[in-house]
Order: structure tokens, then sequence, then C-alpha cells
């Protein structure tokens, strides 16, 4: 074994297996075994799947190659409400989503105070709870008869407002799931930014909204798109809390989706709003990557 | 180098004396005719062998009273004769139940000669349209499984006996008799009260759970033929219409306002904490919740003229099984008395057989309980109805 490493030059007779044995191959050869099992992974969960859908989505009952599922996605009444409502919802959370998480990590990165570090330590805990376990949570919270409605009849007598069971509810659920990820994200990059550079730019005279959007903005927006890219993949393809306190109709396409699947059975249905959802999620992608790229260069 | 030569004896000297406790093992196994895998697999394709043991894949799903039920037939079973094994292969409802359908299908069509599903307890509708398409169930007879004799032959004719009706349980009303004195007697009465008390009734969404669903079938089939409701052909779903404007009307009176909760224990959940004074549930599942101080002392149970329509479990055994035998044997002993004593006494179910064979002082017990439900065999029809719900009450 500690032999190996000095032979290539002793063994002068045979150049072609000392080439073989060279570092370099080696571990491009090593470096190739390391990649395979990912690879294969990435090739037989991704990959496959994808061209199974794909495929399945533009085939009818008959086996014939056709359109039909993609028109039925588009012209449905029904389907067509719940495409508008799912991309409505993700739009309006994702916003509100960062939003809240960027006041939060910026709040997070410049206060000293005790809340803060409060805060900080508690912030993230909904990561950490079941998405199934929290729908339930929200359920005995903001039902009917739930806590919040039995401490407002204290105060009022007026029925409270309806939250669950509506979209109300599905953006309150999507809040609680995506705000905890996107601020951890966006603290990190607002924790990069060294104060150095802030406390320069104050002593030249900049106001404190210039610092925001002169220095502090800028050098986060690389990760206020990764979280943005992730929080609109969570929320489109949201599923748990949708089934349990989501409306009846129309519905977010996680749950129409299953509902083609599994209850109609109408497999090609529901492989064309996977692939409509995919397509929406490689868009987000492309915009992100692209971003990513230009950074680079 | 000694140290390596070390370890090599060692293990030469361990893989020799594990070969030989192995061997002996072994010897010892076959000789007592024990369940050594050769001989097992040997005696099924002889159609069950009396010294093999067999063992049957049983793939089922359904609630967790379902569950315990099973586990305490097979224990019984296998207490009973020491030939058959059964391997419960337990799939939580909503989990995926359809997957193991999918599997005998996929087998199926890829042309495979076996599949490892040697009994599988179908869903009425869909698995039974979906064997009308594919032909995956094996046909069953009374020279196979003596015991189908006991049962009501119009049942086994409904699923062209591809499906045997194990036990059954009913849609009942399930009502919070506090609030409610005097529970409806009708379909008519039961809409005159939801419309009487707005947003005290709800049904769950009927794409999620059966005790909802009957609630919309039976709406449908309300004014209709009695046997309609055996009837597959498309050209009845023209009639459902005054059924869907009879649920439209209703919504606008229901848990507020028209809001359908997933899954049969959505709704059982919205009575429970006093939300709605009434909704459709499953016999089984609500006595089981009285039982176990999950629902309230005060709810009860009633069940309305005509009957809701309440479903059927269905065991099937898959054409493709290589242990039918064992399978029928099994299925036999599912369907004698004392295991059907069991369905009733375990999950409060209804038996599969009739209760003129049933043990006689369950029969004096349930005396003049009217086991009264309409079951339902729509096939494709069903999905259809849901998708009509789906677009023309829930998105309305």
């Amino acid at each position: 074994m500690s032999g190996q490493g000095l032979s290539p030059s002793l063994e002068t007779r045979k150049p072609l297996k000392s080439a073989w044995n060279s570092r370099g191959v080696k571990h491009s050869a090593l470096g190739l075994l390391m990649v395979i099992p990912s690879f294969l992974l990435l090739l037989f969960m991704i990959v496959v799947p994808i061209a199974t859908s794909v495929q399945e989505s533009l085939t009818g009952n008959d086996g014939q190659f056709t359109w039909d599922h993609y028109k039925y996605l588009f012209t449905d009444p029904a389907m067509k409400a719940n495409i508008m409502y799912t991309l409505n919802l993700t739009v309006v959370s994702s916003v509100i989503v960062l939003f809240i998480a960027y006041l939060l990590a910026v709040f997070l990165r410049f206060s000293t105070g005790k809340l803060a570090k409060w805060i900080e330590k508690l912030y993230y805990i909904p990561m950490f709870i079941p998405s199934v376990i929290a729908t339930y949570g929200m359920i005995n919270m903001y039902g009917n008869h739930g806590w919040l409605a039995r401490i407002m009849l204290h105060f009022t007598d007026a029925p409270f407002m309806k939250i669950l069971y509506d979209y109300k509810g599905l953006l309150l659920a999507n809040l609680w799931f995506n705000i905890p990820f996107a601020a951890m994200l966006l603290s990190s990059a607002l924790s990069g930014i060294p104060n150095a550079v802030i406390e320069s730019a104050k002593d030249i005279g900049a106001g404190k909204i210039q610092i925001f959007f002169r220095i502090i903005f800028p050098l986060s927006f690389k990760s206020m798109l990764v979280a943005a890219t992730f929080v609109v993949m969570g929320v489109i393809g949201s599923f748990t809390a949708p089934f349990l306190i989501g409306p009846n109709a129309p519905q977010v396409l996680g749950v129409a989706m299953q509902q083609q699947f599994s209850v109609y059975f109408e497999t090609g249905i529901a492989s064309a709003c996977a692939v409509f959802m995919f397509a929406i999620c490689s868009l987000v992608g492309y915009f992100y990557i692209r971003n990513m790229m230009k950074d680079e260069r | 180098m000694s140290i390596n030569r070390g370890f090599k004896h060692k293990g030469k000297t361990l893989l020799l004396t594990s070969l030989a406790v192995f061997t002996i093992l072994a010897g010892c196994s076959s000789g007592a005719g024990k369940s050594d895998p050769n001989a097992s697999a040997a005696g099924d394709t002889a159609g069950g062998s009396a010294s093999g043991q067999t063992e049957i894949a049983f793939y089922f799903s359904g609630s967790q009273n379902v569950q315990e039920l099973w586990e305490h037939l097979k224990e019984m079973y296998e207490k009973e004769q020491d030939k058959v094994k059964v391997k419960l292969v337990y799939i939580p409802s909503g989990q995926g139940e359809q997957a193991t359908m999918n599997r005998i299908v996929a087998a199926k069509r890829a042309g495979k000669d076996s599949v490892d599903v040697d009994l599988y307890e179908a869903n009425g509708g869909s698995d039974m349209a979906a064997d009308k398409k594919d032909g995956v169930f094996e046909s069953l007879s009374e020279q196979q499984i003596p015991n189908l004799s006991l049962m009501d032959p119009v049942n086994m004719k409904d699923l062209n006996n591809k499906a045997i009706p194990y036990r059954s349980s009913s849609v009942l009303l399930a009502y919070n008799s506090e609030k409610v004195p005097a529970p409806p007697k009708t379909l008519d009465d039961l809409y005159t009260w939801i419309h009487e008390h707005p947003g005290r009734f709800a049904y769950n969404d009927p794409s999620t759970g059966g005790s909802g669903e009957s609630f919309v079938l039976t709406t449908l089939y309300k004014s209709l033929p009695d046997d309609a409701i055996h009837n597959q052909d498309k050209s009845i779903m023209q009639q459902w219409d005054q059924g869907f404007e009879q649920l439209k009307a209703l919504s606008k009176d229901m848990y507020q306002q028209g809001v359908y909760p997933k899954k049969n224990q959505g709704t059982l959940d919205l009575l429970s904490n006093g939300e709605v004074d009434m909704v459709p549930a499953w016999s089984d599942m609500a006595l089981e919740q009285i039982n176990k101080k999950l629902l309230p002392e005060t709810t009860k149970l009633a069940q309305i003229e005509p009957a809701f329509t309440g479903g059927p479990g269905l065991l099937t055994v898959p054409s493709m099984s290589k242990h039918k035998e064992a399978a029928y044997d099994f299925i036999n002993f599912v369907l004698s008395p004392d295991a059907q004593a069991e369905v009733v006494n375990k999950i409060y179910g209804f038996p599969g057989i009739e209760w003129s064979h049933m043990p006689s002082e369950l029969q004096d017990k349930f005396k003049g309980v009217s086991v009264s439900y309409r079951s339902f065999n729509l096939g494709e029809l069903e999905s259809e109805a849901m998708k009509r719900w789906q677009r023309e009450v829930a998105g309305q």
C-alpha cells in the first residue's frame, strides 16, 4: 500500500499503467464514482418520474397521443378556477412571507434588545412542527369554537370571522410554514454584511434609508431570490393544510390533483396538472439560476 | 501479517461453524416439517400440501377498528389450524389504499404470472370497475368456499361473484340528543330540519369519505326506483338532476353556509366539539367513538327512511395469487358464524352472512335492530357523481 505513491516514477517500463495510476486520473475516477449515486438518485427520483408524467399527460385512454388532458386543464371552469386560485394564493402568500421575513431579519440583525434575542431563539420553531400537527393546531386555535373565538366571546357577541375552510386560513397556514425558513435564509445573508461597511457609509453622511437601499438590500438581494424560489415552490405544492382546512371549491392544485388521481382515477389529468405545476416551478427556478449565473460572471 | 493470518484463520473457523450450525438447523426444521421456504413453495404449487405451511399476504385498509378486527380474526384462525398463516398488510385509510390495486392491475397488464397479494379488501366502486376492465379478481363459488351458502345470494350476484361482502356497516344520523330531542324520521324531515336549523348540519366532502358520499347518493337516488341503485348504465345520470338541485338548495343552510369538512372524521369532530348538532356517520365509527368517549355521551344514532346507503367490506382474491386455496380457506373461516360474531362484537359491524346463521344470543341481542341500509353498487358512476358534486354543489 505505502509504496504505491512512488511506484510510477520507478516502473519506467510501463508508462501506460503509470499514467493510469497517476493521481489526477485516479482522483477523477474516484470523483466519478462518488457522483454516480447522486446521479442515479437524480435520474430515478426526478428525471424518470417527470418524463413519465409528461408521457402520461399526453396519452389518452386509448393509448394514443392527445392534448385533451391539457385542454381540460385550461378549459374546464372548475379546473380554471383552481389554477387561478392557486396562482393567486401563491403570489399573495409569497409576497407577504418575504415582506414579513425580511422585516424580521432586518430587526434581528440590527436590534440588540432582549426581545430580538428571544425572537432569534424561537422564530424557527414552526419548522420543526409537522404540518399535520400544525394544521390541527390551527383548527383548534382558529376554528368556530376554537381558542380565539372563545377568548373573543368575552368581548363581543358577534360571530367570529371565518378563517378556516377559507382563503384566509390557507394564507395563514402558508405564512406559518414559510416565514421561519425565509427569515432564516435572509438573516444569515444580513449577518454577512459587515458592520464596517455600514459604519463607513454613515461616516460619509448616508441616511438610514440610503443605507438600506444602497447597501443592505442589494447585498441581500441574492438571498431574497433564493428565499422567494423556495417559498413559491413550497406554497404551490402544499397539500396537507389545503386538504384539511381549505375550501371545497375552488381548490388548491395539489388537492385537485389528488382528487383527480385517487377519486376520479383520471391519471392523465392528474399528470397534466403535475406537469403544469412543474413548469411553473421550473420557470421560477430559471429566473433564479439566471440571476445566480449573472452574478458569477 | 501474523494478525492478518490470525483473522483469516478465525474467519474460516467461524464460517465453517456457522455453516455446520446452519445445516443442522435446516435439517432439523425440514425434518419437523416446519416452515422451510422451499417446502412451502413446493406445497403451494401443488395446491397446499399436507406438511407445508402456506403464508398468504392479505392487503387491507380502513380505520383502526378494521385493523384490530383483522388482527383478532387472524389470531383466531391461526389457532384453529396450522396449515395457513396470514400475513396482514395494513394500509391506514387515506394513505394510498389505491396503491395495492394499482399494483395488482399493473402486474396483470405487464403480463406477470404472479403477484404477492393473495387476498385483498377491495373498495366497492372503483376496484370493481377496474376488475371489469382488466379482470384481475378470481370468480368465487361455493365449491371453493362452502360458507358462501350462508350468505344472501343476491349480495354475491351484485358483485358478479368476484367479491365477498363479508361485513357491512351502514350510515346513520349521529346527533346530539341534548340539542335534538326528536331526530328526523325521513329524508324529507331531515331536509326540513336542516333548513330550520341553519349551520347545524354537516356532511363531509363525499370524495373523501363514505358517510358524506352516502348522504349525497341517498339524496340523488331518493326519488328513483329501488333497483336504480344497482344500475350502472350511464343513462341514469340524467335522473340525478333533481337530487343535485336538492343538494344545492341545502348548501346555504349547511355548516358555515356550505363547508364540507374532509373525511368521515371531519364531521364527527364538528359534532364532538359542538359546532354542529347532526351529521351522517358510519355506524361502526360512531359507536366505537361513543364507547371510547371520543364523542359525548349525549350522542345518539338514528336511521331514517329510506335508509342511507351503507356499504360492505369486500374480500377479493387476485387471480394471479399463487396461494388461492389457502386464501379460500381463510375466507371460509371469516364467513363462519363464529368469526362473523366478532364482526358484530368488535367493530359493531353487520354480519356478511344472514342473521339466521348467526349465534342465537346475538340474534336475540340484535332483535328489532333494523339492519336496513341500501347497499349501492354504482361502479364508475360513483366518480361521475363525485365530479358533478364538486362542480355543482361545492363550486356553486
